[in-house]
């Protein structure tokens, strides 16, 4: 049936290419060409851009420059503030042939924002690293820089899965996953209602102030989010100091399940 | 001599490092971070030094190959071989790792062992050994300078005699010069008589020729003067008689004199040598047409052909260069090629003049420039990419990085957290006169009262009339707009003023312990524009601040300022730090740029501001109505400032 649907078709088709008119022909096979092209692009691209990054971001001094190195080779390293990005491959230890990129942003106030914009459309999961032990001081900085990230439209549109890594848990005054996450809770949703009703930006581009985060009228809670939230302890540096391993069971598991 | 040397990768990891004199391994970790913050990120990058407590700290950035090398001395050492040191540390450490670097990226720099040190010791060793060849000068010995060969006859002055002592000089040098070494010092005088009787010369004067002459010449010279003596009483004499008309010395002579419209006297054409007239050098070019005016000589033509040429290496040279510019072409395209200081100068002129012509302040565009070419210096720029282009991303680049705010910019959050405290928050503007202090007070405050904080004004500016009557204006207006009714039966803002002429601080404080007790949210304190220079004025605004600690002080400065931004904001911050108490001073916390309507892509002054103080602006004020209050959008800014 499918044969004779066709049959016609390829009659006339024949009947054109012995037709002594070789401008329309010409034409159809460019066109046949570009189509063929577009079609392979396309697919090219969208197989590309299958968000294959796993970003780490924090605050300057949070620990990720030692992430990064420690999940890479699992020997500690001397570290200076970042200032610009370190992109690696990373094999996951299961003997699943998954990799990730992972790519470890400056977390400094002036380059944060710009290199969060390179590189989040290439994003499948986040880790916001925190210091857990200037987390008290910093809270307000911390609530910051996580709303900036949580309200941008292309992390919204993607809704990558989110690992709050609470870094330093090797020094005793380090806080709780659990502290910290009551505690990002209650300063975000103060957030959301001053950061809505701060001055329109110049040209007017945010257009009704900024998405709103989570639900109205309830208080703020991790789990309104689009996207997959976890909290986890870890421990860049480790706790038999320089020469052991790094404490972080919990990340690499959860990297195991991203990838 | 030096406390540490470390390479480190641009995304944070250390390479390599060397203590020095002293110190644990952390101890350089602090001060390089303090580098990092303050200079690069900052984009003060022109000077490559650095002090930070005791440390003096240089630093080199290799773009190619994304690293930074850092070295640290104590301050009061002056070590001249450190510069040297690193440029020489730098090719090597790259020379030697290079294939690490291009290979394995990443990775390669995360397992890399870099085993420096023999190479570094005995570069080190080689820099200071250089430093030490330069042994001090020895002084000359008397015999060796030039003093010694004058003779002490040549030392006295004679009138009338000068000439020929020059000449005799000469001729004593000559011949001490072509006879004896070094000669006893007494000994000198009578050497040089003897050599001057031996060499024969024709007129010596001996001491006492010399004297007689002095003398001679003495009386006549007094005799003049006495002859002068005689002429002074003379007029006096006449003077005392009457007064008398003065007379004047070419008055006497008649007007022919004066005359000088006839040659025939004065200036007569016989007077003036004839001045040899050569026509080639008068007319120049010997092959000019007589009588054609030619055309300026054109050379903006060359100039655009240049830029063409740098900027565009596929374009006309490449034909013009036949194979091998083919080959120069090509390779420029696909893009091996690092850029050197010199390919990026003229585009660096450019991009600094269109900075200044958007009304960035002059020398932070000459520094942004600086350190936007030492950021990109030996990068290597990609394919497809021209150097107008690259450099033009990384000062986009930068301006945004320094539009970004180093702090948190967020006031109602501060607000809410000083109401849970029980206590007003309290914010103070400062600026020069006319910038908009009053009208930007009253637009913050309506904002604050929308979102549900009570505000209390205080006027304290004392000094200009009808400063009061203005602030009084603005919150009967805005109590209409928002009646105690609508917010539960709470005045919303309120006016605190104690008249004109009293002491702005004393005002303020007052203020402030009135809002505590009433329980406002939020106390906005006027003060009085003042011009920077104005020293006892700046110190009353010292303190001010001083004695009552505002949570927030806010520099009003308007979007028009020019070069005058910098030189505002350094004395102002100056002033704040000399005239405070305290360990850390307050200095200025925020920016409000008013007057942004009236500038249309010109808004250079948001970067000067800025750079200056590495400071947040807060406010933008764009109009003169209540709701003329926005925040800044950086990306917007370097937009319209990058825009042609």
């Amino acid at each position: 049936a499918m044969a004779g649907g066709l049959e016609p078709h390829l009659e006339a088709l024949r009947r054109e290419l012995r037709a002594p008119d070789p401008a329309v022909l010409s034409v159809l096979l460019a066109l046949l060409a570009v189509a063929i092209t577009l079609l392979i692009w396309r697919f090219v691209q969208g197989r590309r851009s299958s968000r294959q990054a796993v970003l780490l971001l924090g605050l300057c001094d949070a620990g990720k420059t030692l992430l990064f190195a420690r999940l890479l080779t699992g020997k500690y390293r001397d570290t200076q503030t970042s200032i610009t990005d370190s992109s690696a491959v990373y094999r996951v230890s299961n003997d699943k042939s998954a990799n990730v990129t992972l790519i470890d942003l400056p977390g400094h106030e002036s380059l944060r924002l710009q290199f969060l914009e390179r590189f989040k459309a290439a994003a499948r999961a986040i880790v916001f690293v925190v210091d857990s032990v200037a987390f008290q001081r910093e809270v307000k900085d911390v609530a910051e820089f996580l709303y900036q990230v949580l309200v941008d439209s292309t992390v919204l549109k993607n809704a990558p899965a989110l690992l709050i890594a609470c870094n330093k848990q090797d020094v005793t005054m380090a806080k709780s996953a659990k502290l910290i996450q009551h505690q990002l809770e209650k300063e975000l949703n103060t957030l959301r209602v001053t950061r809505s009703a701060a001055p329109t930006s110049l040209d007017g581009s945010a257009t009704g102030g900024p998405p709103q985060l989570g639900k109205k009228g309830k208080d703020f809670d991790f789990s309104q989010l689009p996207m997959k939230v976890e909290f986890v302890e870890c421990s860049a540096r480790g706790s038999k100091g320089e020469e052991g391993d790094a404490d972080f069971e919990g990340l690499e598991k959860w990297l195991a399940k991203i990838a | 001599m030096l406390d540490f040397f470390t390479i480190f990768s641009k995304g944070g990891l250390v390479l390599w490092c060397f203590q020095g004199v002293r110190g644990p391994a952390a101890a350089a970790t602090a001060p390089v971070n303090a580098l990092i913050r303050s200079v690069i990120l900052q984009e003060r990058g022109g000077n490559n030094s650095f002090t930070h407590e005791a440390l003096t700290l240089k630093y080199k950035l290799d773009n190619q190959f994304e690293l930074v090398f850092v070295v640290g001395f104590q301050k009061i050492l002056t070590l001249t071989y450190v510069d040297k040191l690193i440029d020489d540390v730098h090719k090597e450490f790259r020379d030697k790792y290079r294939n690490e670097f291009q290979q394995k990226g990443t990775l390669g720099l995360l397992n890399g062992t870099f085993d420096f040190k023999d190479d570094f010791m005995r570069l080190l060793r080689d820099a200071e050994e250089s430093s030490k060849v330069r042994a001090p000068t020895v002084m000359k010995t008397f015999e060796q300078s030039l003093k010694s060969q004058k003779t002490v006859k040549c030392m006295i002055e004679t009138r009338g005699e000068k000439p020929k002592e020059k000449v005799k000089n000469k001729k004593n040098k000559g011949s001490k010069k072509e006879g004896t070494e070094a000669v006893a010092a007494p000994g000198k005088a009578s050497a040089g008589d003897k050599q001057l009787s031996t060499a024969g010369d024709r007129e010596e004067l001996t001491k006492d020729e010399i004297l007689q002459k002095n003398r001679e010449e003495f009386f006549k010279r007094h005799m003049k003067a006495g002859e002068k003596s005689n002429k002074s009483p003379k007029p006096e004499a006449q003077k005392e008689k009457g007064k008398k008309p003065r007379v004047w010395d070419l008055g006497n002579s008649n007007a022919k004199v004066l005359d000088y419209s006839n040659s025939a006297t004065n200036g007569s054409a016989e007077a003036c040598p004839v001045e040899e007239f050569d026509p080639d050098t008068a007319l120049g070019d010997r092959n000019r047409e007589p009588g054609r005016l030619y055309d300026l000589e054109y050379e903006s033509n060359d100039e655009t052909e240049e830029e063409k040429v740098i900027q565009n290496p596929s374009k006309p040279s490449a034909k013009k260069g036949g194979l091998g510019g083919m080959f120069g072409m090509l390779k420029g395209l696909v893009g091996s090629k690092s850029l050197t200081r010199e390919d990026m100068d003229p585009v660096l002129e450019k991009m600094k003049d269109h900075l200044i012509a958007k009304n960035v302040a002059a020398e932070i565009a000459v520094q942004l420039c600086e350190s936007v070419a030492k950021k990109l210096e030996g990068k290597v720029m990609g394919t497809f990419t021209t150097v107008t282009s690259t450099v033009k991303q990384a000062l986009q680049e930068a301006l945004v990085q320094i539009l970004q705010p180093q702090r948190r910019v967020d006031v109602l959050r501060d607000v809410m957290d000083a109401q849970r405290h029980h206590r007003p928050y309290v914010v103070t503007f400062c600026g020069v006169n006319g910038v908009g202090k009053s009208t930007n007070l009253a637009k913050i405050s309506f904002w604050l009262i929308e979102n549900g904080f009570s505000v209390l004004i205080a006027a304290c500016d004392t000094f200009r009339a009808g400063a009061v009557e203005q602030l009084r204006t603005h919150t009967r207006r805005l109590n209409t707009l928002h009646p105690p009714e609508s917010h539960g039966g709470r005045t919303m803002v309120q006016l605190y003023e104690k008249g004109y002429g009293k002491d702005a601080a004393g005002i303020a404080m007052e203020a402030i312990s009135y809002a505590r007790n009433q329980g406002f949210d939020v106390v906005l304190v006027d003060t009085a524009g003042r011009m920077q220079d104005n020293a006892p004025l700046m110190t009353a605004l010292a303190k001010l601040i001083a004695v009552n600690a505002p949570d927030l002080v806010l520099f009003v400065g308007e979007a028009l300022v020019g070069n005058e931004a910098v030189d505002q904001l350094v004395k102002f911050n100056k002033a704040l730090a000399d005239h405070s108490m305290a360990q850390t001073p307050r200095l200025i916390d925020g920016i409000v740029l008013t007057k942004f309507d009236t500038i249309d892509d010109k808004v250079g002054a948001a970067i000067s501001m800025t750079y200056i103080t590495s400071k947040p602006i807060v406010f933008v004020g764009t109009g003169q109505t209540y709701c003329d209050l926005r925040s800044l959008n950086a990306k917007a800014v370097v937009a319209a400032l990058m825009k042609a």
